[in-house]
C-alpha cells in the first residue's frame, strides 16, 4: 500500500488534469460576471445579489409610466419618481449569480428544445445503428457465404476513414437531396456504424455455434435468431457500443454545425453553446458555462445510473 | 411411423473426405447408438441428418420423403447438443417452451409484450405451459423451472436440454454425446433415464457416443463407425460376439480383445509355432490374426498354447484381470479370471493359458472376419 504511493500520486495528478476543465465549467456557471473577470470568489463565488443590467434596461420607465406612478409617490417631482421606479426595477431584477446564469441559459436560448433534439437524434442514430449492425454482424460472424472475408475486410477498411475527410461529399449529397436542415441530415449519415458492426461481429464470434444450431432445430428462422438469441446474449456488448455511440453523437458539434444552418428548431445541445458566443466582453461566460453544465448532465446522470453495467460492457469489449 | 434412411452419404471438407459413403436404415422406434473413436465423423453425420450441414453426395429420407434442401427447422427432428446449447437469457421453463412456441404460434402471437393479447395466444400459452410442466416432471426438474441455465449444475442443464428436445413429438431424436459432461454416477443414472424414456415414448433415437458402455447398455442396435465408414450395425451382443471387422472387435469390449498373430498353412492354424486346429473352406494365408476376448482364456497347466509371466493384475472384487507377458507376443495378453484364481496370479508367477478354438475370432490380413469350418480342434491340445 505505502510502497505504491507514487502510483496513486500519478493517478491523482492525472485525475486533476482531467477534472480541471469541469471544475472551471461548474464554477463559472455559479459566479457573477465580475468574479469571473477578476478570477476571484473561489468555487461558489460570493453569491452576492447582482443586478441584471438588461432586465433593468427593459423596465426603463417612459413618460406615461412616470405619470401613472405619480399617485403612489405624492409630493415628488417627476425626476424623483423616475429614480424611485428605477430603484424598484433594480430590486426586482436583482438575483443571485447562480440563479442568473441558469435562468439565462434556459430563457435566452430554447435549451429544453435543444435537449429534446439531442435525445431524438442520438436515440434514432443508436436504434438504427443497432438495427443495421446486428444482422450484418451476425452474417459476418456466423453465416458462410461467398465473399464473406472480402466484406469483412471492407468493414475493417471503413474503420480507418475519418469522418472529417468525407464530411464535404456527404454534405453535398445531402444538399442535392434537399435534406440539409432536417433531422434526417443529422441522423442518416451515422446510421451504418462500421465500428458497431465490427464490435458486434467480434462478440458474436464468441457465441457458440451449437446455440445457433439449437435455435435452428427449435424452428427459428435466421431473422428470429438475430433478434431472439443473439440480441439478448449481446446486451453487454451492446451497452459498450451504446456508450461510444451516444456519447459521440450527443457531444458532436462538428456535424450539426455543418448541416443545420438556418433554424434554431433543429439545434442540438452543443450548438446551444453558440448562443452565448460573440459577446466579446465576456459577460456571458456564466450563462454559457451553465448551458454546458446542463448539456453534460444527462450523460453523467445516465452513467451514474448504469455505472455497473457500463463498466461490465467496456471491460468485456476489451477482453473479447 | 417415421423410418429414416441414410443413403450413401458422403461429406468432404475441402480436400478431406470425412464421411465416405454412409448407408443405414433405421426403423421407427429403434435406438441406434453411433459409436466410434474421436474424429471419425459421428457429429458430422448427425448434423447432416439434422440438416445443419449439407452432404456432398447421398440422400437422407425421412418417412419416405427425401429431405434434400429442407431446412433444419422443417425436418421435424429434435437434437440434444454435446454442449447443451441452452439459451442463457431464458429461464428453464422458457427454454423448454421455445420449440413449442416457434412451431405452434404465429409470428404476431410471439411478439414480445403485445403478443399475449393476440387472439388465441392466451389459450396456446396455457397449453404450452402444461406441456412444459409435463416434460419437466418426466425429467424431475419442476423445481428448477424459474432458474436461468447459469444457475444450474451440469447434470441439471443436461436434463433441461433433454426436456427441450422431448417436449415435441418429432420424427426422431438426435443426441450428440449428451452425457459426456456428467460425472460417472450421474452418467449411469441418466443413462437409465434415457433408456426408460425411449421405451416409454417408443420414438426413434440416434445416440452418438464414444463410450461403448453407453452403447452396449442402451441401444437396440450399435453402428460402429470408423474413419468415415460404418463397419457394422448390429444388436449389441452380436457386435460383441460376432464382429465383422477386427477394428470393431478391438473397439468394442473392455478390456480390449487380445489379438494374436497366426498363420494358416495347408488348412492348419498355427499360433506361436504350434498347430492349434484344422480349418476347411478357407484359403491358406499368412498374417491372419486371432482375436480372443479376456473371458475366452482360462488358466491351465504347463503345456499350454500360451505361457507367460503375470506382469500386472487388477482385482475388481467380482473378477480379476491379469496382464500376462507372453514371450513372442508384442502385447500383453489380458485374462479375465474368477477371484478364486487370485492366488495363482501373483505378480511374476508363470501361468499357462488355454482357450477353445470355437471362442476365437479369426481375421484375415485386411482385418475382415474369417468364418472357417473347424474340423479338428487342436492337434497339440491334450491338456485340458
Ligand atoms: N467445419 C469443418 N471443417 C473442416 N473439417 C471438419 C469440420 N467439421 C468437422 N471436421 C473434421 O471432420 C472430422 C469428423 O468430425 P466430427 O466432429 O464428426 O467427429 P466426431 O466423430 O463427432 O468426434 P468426437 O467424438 O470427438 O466428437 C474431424 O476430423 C474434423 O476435424
Ligand atoms: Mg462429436
Amino acid at each position: 500500500m505505502t510502497r505504491d504511493w507514487w502510483k496513486h500520486l500519478i493517478l491523482i495528478l492525472g485525475a486533476l488534469v482531467v477534472i480541471a476543465p469541469f471544475y472551471m465549467m461548474l464554477s463559472y456557471s455559479l459566479k457573477s460576471p465580475g468574479e469571473i473577470d477578476r478570477g476571484e470568489g473561489g468555487f461558489f463565488g460570493r453569491q452576492e445579489m447582482m443586478i441584471d443590467e438588461r432586465c433593468v434596461a427593459l423596465r426603463d420607465p417612459n413618460r406615461d409610466e412616470v405619470a401613472s406612478a405619480a399617485k403612489r409617490f405624492p409630493g415628488l417631482t417627476d425626476r424623483e419618481i423616475r429614480d424611485a421606479l428605477i430603484t424598484e426595477a433594480e430590486a426586482d431584477c436583482a438575483m443571485r449569480p447562480a440563479v442568473f446564469n441558469y435562468t439565462m441559459a434556459f430563457t435566452e436560448a430554447p435549451l429544453l428544445r435543444y435537449l429534446l433534439n439531442g435525445v431524438i437524434v442520438t436515440v434514432s442514430i443508436f436504434v438504427i445503428q443497432v438495427l443495421v449492425a446486428l444482422p450484418a454482424a451476425y452474417a459476418l460472424a456466423k453465416l458462410r457465404f461467398w465473399g464473406r472475408e472480402a466484406v469483412f475486410s471492407l468493414v475493417l477498411f471503413c474503420l480507418l476513414i475519418p469522418v472529417h475527410a468525407i464530411a464535404l461529399p456527404l454534405y453535398i449529397m445531402l444538399a442535392k437531396l434537399g435534406l440539409t436542415n432536417t433531422y434526417a441530415a443529422l441522423v442518416v449519415p451515422w446510421t451504418i456504424s462500421v465500428f458497431g458492426i465490427f464490435l458486434m461481429r467480434q462478440f458474436f464470434m464468441t457465441v457458440p455455434d451449437d446455440l445457433i444450431d439449437a435455435a435452428r432445430m427449435d424452428g427459428m428462422t435466421e431473422f428470429s435468431i438475430v433478434w431472439r438469441v443473439m440480441l439478448p446474449t449481446a446486451v453487454p456488448a451492446l451497452l459498450a457500443f451504446a456508450i461510444f455511440s451516444v456519447v459521440a453523437h450527443w457531444n458532436d458539434y462538428f456535424w450539426p454545425r455543418i448541416v443545420v444552418t438556418g433554424s434554431r428548431e433543429l439545434f442540438t445541445p452543443p450548438l446551444g453553446l453558440r448562443e452565448f458566443k460573440g459577446d466579446g466582453d465576456g459577460s456571458f461566460f456564466g450563462p454559457m458555462m451553465a448551458t454546458a453544465t446542463v448539456i453534460v448532465c444527462p450523460l453523467i446522470v445516465a452513467f451514474l445510473l448504469a455505472q455497473k453495467r457500463f463498466i461490465e460492457g467496456i471491460t468485456l469489449s476489451g477482453m473479447k | 411411423m417415421a423410418d429414416l434412411h441414410i443413403d450413401g452419404v458422403v461429406k468432404s471438407f475441402g480436400e478431406t473426405q470425412v464421411l465416405k459413403g454412409i448407408s443405414l436404415d433405421i426403423r421407427h422406434g429403434e435406438f441406434i447408438a453411433l459409436v466410434g473413436p474421436s474424429g471419425c465423423g459421428k457429429s458430422t453425420l448427425l448434423r447432416i441428418i439434422a440438416g445443419l450441414e449439407s452432404q456432398s453426395a447421398g440422400d437422407i429420407v425421412i418417412a419416405g420423403r427425401s429431405v434434400a434442401g429442407v431446412r433444419a427447422a422443417d425436418r421435424n427432428l429434435s437434437m440434444v447438443f454435446q454442449s447443451y446449447a441452452l439459451y442463457p437469457h431464458l429461464s428453464v421453463a422458457d427454454n423448454i417452451a421455445v420449440p413449442l412456441r416457434m412451431r405452434t404460434m404465429g409470428a404476431v402471437q410471439r411478439l414480445p409484450l403485445v403478443g399475449r393479447w393476440m387472439p388465441g395466444a392466451a389459450e396456446r400459452n396455457r397449453e404450452i405451459d402444461a406441456e412444459v410442466r409435463k416434460a419437466a416432471s418426466t425429467l424431475e426438474i419442476e423445481t428448477l423451472l424459474d432458474r436461468k441455465p447459469g444457475q444450474l449444475s451440469g447434470g441439471q442443464r443436461q436434463r433441461v436440454a433433454l426436456g427441450r428436445a422431448l417436449v415435441r413429438d418429432p420424427a426422431a431424436f438426435l443426441l450428440d454425446e449428451p452425457l459426456s459432461n456428467l460425472d460417472a454416477k450421474l452418467r449411469v443414472q441418466t443413462r437409465g433415464e434415457i433408456a426408460e424414456l425411449h421405451r416409454r415414448l417408443g420414438a426413434t433415437f440416434i445416440y452418438v457416443t464414444h463410450d461403448q458402455v453407453e452403447a452396449m447398455t442402451m441401444s437396440s442396435r450399435i453402428a460402429v463407425m470408423m474413419e468415415g465408414q460404418i463397419l457394422q450395425c448390429d444388436a449389441p451382443d452380436l457386435v460383441y460376439e460376432d464382429p465383422e471387422d477386427i477394428r470393431v472387435a478391438e473397439f468394442i469390449g473392455s478390456p480390449k480383445i487380445n489379438i494374436l498373430p497366426a498363420e494358416l498353412n495347408g488348412g492348419s492354424l498355427r499360433v506361436l509355432d504350434r498347430d492349434i486346429a484344422r480349418l476347411t473352406r478357407v484359403a491358406d494365408q499368412p498374417g491372419i490374426r486371432l482375436g480372443l476376448r479376456p473371458e475366452a482364456l482360462r488358466l491351465s497347466g504347463a503345456d499350454s498354447v500360451l505361457t507367460g509371466v503375470v506382469a500386472h493384475h487388477e482385482n475388481l472384487g467380482s473378477e480379476v484381470f491379469a496382464q500376462i507377458e507372453v514371450p513372442g507376443l508384442s502385447e500383453r495378453v489380458v485374462l479375465r479370471a474368477d477371484p478364486s484364481a487370485r492366488r495363482r496370479l501373483g505378480l511374476g508367477a508363470t501361468v499357462g493359458l488355454d482357450f477353445d478354438i470355437g471362442d476365437a475370432l479369426l481375421f484375415d490380413t485386411s482385418g475382415k472376419r474369417l468364418r472357417p469350418v473347424i474340423e479338428a480342434a487342436r492337434a497339440a491340445h491334450q491338456v485340458a
